[in-house]
């Protein structure tokens, strides 16, 4: 099996019923195909780089799953089909994945966003709830960790320009 | 030394450029992030040859790999508008 990134841009001005009908039916697909879905992502409205079909906006999902090409070839397929779909593009990140391996990290990525979304109401969802908040104090400190280099980068660009002007 | 091989009394010396991709290895290529490739592409939207930007062979690759990725989903411009 392969693991497969898409993204697709659909129609920006689909209503919001009918856009969760369009990429249920994409879901579908992939689980006809005996897919894995591991990630889908949706990156929402975005300005586009260029005009797709007179439009300068574009509703943009990217999705991560494993299959075989003939899920790609048929996936693809029905994208072109659809009006609502205005570009979308197939990239290989991995052919060395098992049905093992891609359904491990399709349950990682499950529980991940399981105890994210969890608002621990009862006990055993309390246990849940404490290794959530262990996992954001572990990510707390690391982004404050970032933004100090990034705060100093500017910095550093300012100091290098000006020498780079003096050797020109 | 780097253009020191000329000779000659105006020698200049150019300060060594190095790859950016490869002295910060947190930096990642990817061509879901339209804005760090768009340092290495100019106003009108052309790829900068590695002579200028210092890139190293193996990053240049990848970065014009994913350059032309983003492009293609209308993340970055084929051809863009210059400044006036």
């Amino acid at each position: 099996m392969r693991k497969y990134e898409t993204v697709l841009i659909s129609d920006p001005d689909l209503q919001s019923q009918s856009r969760a009908d369009l990429f249920d039916r994409v879901r579908n697909i992939i689980t006809r195909e005996n897919g894995i879905l591991l990630d889908f992502d949706e990156w929402g409205s975005k300005k586009l780089a260029y005009e797709i079909r007179k439009k300068l906006r574009g509703y943009y999902v990217c999705m991560t799953y494993g299959g075989d090409g003939s899920l790609v070839k048929e996936l693809e397929r029905n994208l072109g089909l659809s009006d609502d779909i205005m570009k979308y593009m197939t990239i290989l990140l991995s052919d060395q994945e098992t049905a093992e391996s891609l359904e491990k990290q399709a349950a990682e990525a499950n529980a991940a966003s399981e105890t994210a979304e969890e608002t621990a109401p009862t006990d055993a969802a309390a246990e849940t709830a404490d290794t959530a908040e262990e996992k954001a104090e572990d990510q707390a400190p690391a982004e404050k960790a970032d933004a100090p280099a990034q705060a100093a980068e500017p910095e550093a660009k300012a100091e290098a320009e000006p020498i780079e002007v003096k050797e020109e | 030394m780097y253009k020191g091989q000329r000779g000659g009394k105006n020698r200049f010396y150019q300060r060594r450029k190095t790859c950016r991709f490869c002295v910060d290895s947190g930096m990642e290529i990817d061509y879901k992030n339209p804005k760090g490739l768009r340092q290495f592409v100019t106003e009108r939207g052309k790829i900068i040859p590695r002579r200028i930007t210092g890139t190293c062979a193996k990053h240049q690759r990848q970065l014009s790999l994913a350059i032309k990725q983003a492009r293609q989903i209308a993340l970055l411009p084929y051809v863009g508008r210059p400044m006036h």
